[in-house]
């Protein structure tokens, strides 16, 4: 499903004294089975521009298209549990949600809640649960029973069990340790590649951003600053910079050393293993001129 | 050096059908040391922090803070006065309507006087640097800022020791780096004792010594490089290693001959131009 925005501006408390502009005139394309990272400081307005992808919330001013449904300003009437049955949202801290009894009926709560049979939903979710990793014989215990990480898992499988064709990612590491944080990333990297599935991740890590996906959004005021692959953004060094963004870490430590040896260039490497190869190449290529 | 934390064969568990999630646990804290405590979600590193102050009490082995016993009920609030927390959470920490309000409400409950109250108010707003936010109300603030007013409640108080329980973990990278130069400020200048709960290693880094925390057990302890020379103990134990250490260790498996102390940027940088300089 392919998601664009034209021109779309959302103001928060209209006509008071706090009403604040969180996105203006924003215009945007996602393209259908992309996995694309929207990154910017706290306030740039990331968040109001993903919510606005399942109807969460309303644009002030323009239209977003998601797939066959069309969000527009001051339209009342919209077929949005529709449109959220396509499109899944993995909110900040998902655990907090959790509230049933069992680890299944948790899972089932959302395909049901969508008009799937019971039969049906707990199929869907024990299919879900192998999908994130969690060992059946915890399926039928409560899900406050669980680690922090392992909560996060199955509120995911929740989400997957409903099958949307676009998933929503709100910063879906925050809090977790190194590990759970590299199994949850390669949990989503592997679903896009073989569900195809549409990945729209808010991160404020640099590093995933450069590592998981092929588009990265950069917002800044409320506006998009920049958009493309993510080799391309993140030679934007001063650009991100400028608007409270580090780089990836490689690329910082690259930096560091290009300019020790006196070179003003920039090397997109995101990986441990690229970033080595590019300072051997560094140091032989000076070598060469000593 | 004077020991401040002695904590002798502690092991803890929630109820008696659960198994022990702390398991004959030794160490001790010198004064005026920054102190990580590191392991991956569930190793019990919080559940250690927990016992060091008090709110929760070993079943088995003692913990001793400033010469008092956490067990002893005559001594557990002196030994909150001493021992003050940091959370994870910013927004569940926050009670008073605006940020001096905060910081005076740990400051009534332990009965201090209205003209000190003032002055410790100001000087401790002024440590964590947010005087300029002394009338203002939480919600416009952001997490490190909330994690900031945090510490000077505690710092208001006069403690001894003060324990960052993930206090990182929820915060943007502005916010991380605020509140790590916060605590180094409080542990270097104002000679605080810190201990600091996290699975940042990026973090831990900068600490003076580092325990490792496993299953409930602390497999490892030590100065923060000597720890990272052997990193395939930590790698096993779910941790993930800082940076340069991923950075060096890759390098060396690729035949540039490093030596495996650098902890920081800097230092790999400087050793690599040595490297080349000298060819």
């Amino acid at each position: 499903m392919d998601i664009t925005f034209e021109q779309v501006t959302h103001v928060y408390g209209r006509k008071t004294p706090f009403e604040k502009r969180a996105l203006n005139n924003v215009s945007i394309h996602i393209p259908s089975g992309s996995f694309t990272s929207i990154i910017g400081h706290t306030g740039s307005g990331k968040s109001t521009l993903v919510q606005h992808i399942n109807g969460i919330l309303k644009p002030s001013a323009g239209r977003i298209t998601v797939g066959d449904f069309v969000i527009r300003a001051n339209e009342k009437k919209q077929n949005l549990k529709a449109l959220r049955e396509k499109v899944g949202f993995v909110f900040q801290y998902p655990e907090h949600q959790l509230f049933e009894e069992t680890i299944i009926k948790d899972v089932c709560f959302g395909p049901m809640n969508f008009g799937v049979s019971e039969a049906e939903a707990t199929k869907r979710a024990e299919e879900c649960l192998q999908l994130v990793g969690l060992p059946s014989q915890l399926w039928h215990r409560s899900p406050f029973d669980l680690s922090g990480g392992q909560m996060r898992r199955v509120a995911i499988a929740g989400v997957l069990a409903v099958r949307p064709q676009v998933i929503i990612l709100d910063e879906p590491t925050a809090g977790l340790d190194p590990m759970g944080r590299e199994e949850i990333l390669s949990l989503f990297k592997d679903l896009h590649e073989r569900l195809n599935l549409t990945i729209v991740m808010v991160t404020h890590n640099m590093s995933d951003a450069a590592n998981y996906s092929d588009q990265v959004i950069v917002m800044d005021g409320g506006k998009p600053l920049m958009a493309g692959a993510p080799e391309r953004i993140f030679s934007q060094v001063d650009q991100l910079r400028k608007v409270g963004l580090d780089i990836p870490e490689t690329m910082e430590f690259l930096n560091r050393l290009l300019d020790r040896v006196g070179k003003k260039e920039t090397i997109p490497a995101f990986t441990i293993n690229e970033a080595a190869d590019a300072v051997i190449k560094i140091l032989g290529g000076v070598k060469d001129h000593v | 050096m004077e020991k401040i934390i002695e904590v002798s064969d502690l092991s803890y568990r929630y109820s008696d059908e659960h198994p022990f999630v702390l398991k004959d646990i030794n160490f001790t804290v010198n004064k005026g040391e920054w102190l990580s405590i590191v392991g991956h979600n569930g190793s019990g590193k919080s559940t250690l922090a927990k016992c060091l102050n008090g709110l929760i009490l070993p079943q088995k082995g003692t913990v001793k803070v400033g010469g008092y016993t956490t067990s002893d009920e005559e001594a557990i609030w002196e030994v909150r006065r001493l021992v003050g927390m940091v959370f994870q959470n910013p927004d569940n920490q926050f009670v008073g309507a605006t940020v001096q309000d905060d910081v005076a409400f740990g400051m009534e409950n332990h009965g201090v006087s209205r003209e000190v109250m003032k002055e410790r108010l100001s000087e401790a707003l002024r440590l964590v640097k947010m005087d300029d936010f002394a009338k203002s109300e939480p919600y416009r603030l952001s997490g490190g800022q909330k994690q900031r007013v945090a510490i000077a409640g505690i710092v208001a108080l006069q403690p001894l020791i003060i324990i960052m329980d993930e206090a990182t973990s929820m915060l943007d990278p502005e916010g991380r780096k605020e509140i790590i130069q916060t605590v180094r400020a409080l542990n270097k200048k104002h000679h605080l004792t810190v201990i600091s709960i996290t699975h940042d290693l990026e973090e831990a880094i900068h600490s003076d010594r580092l325990l490792v925390m496993n299953e409930g057990k602390m497999i490892r302890e030590g100065k923060p490089r000597d720890l990272f020379k052997s990193t395939d103990l930590l790698r096993k134990v779910g941790l993930d290693l800082p940076f340069t250490v991923k950075m060096r260790n890759e390098l060396r498996a690729k035949g540039v001959p490093l030596s495996d102390t650098a902890l920081f940027q800097e230092e790999l940088v400087d050793e690599l131009w040595t490297l080349h300089s000298s060819k």
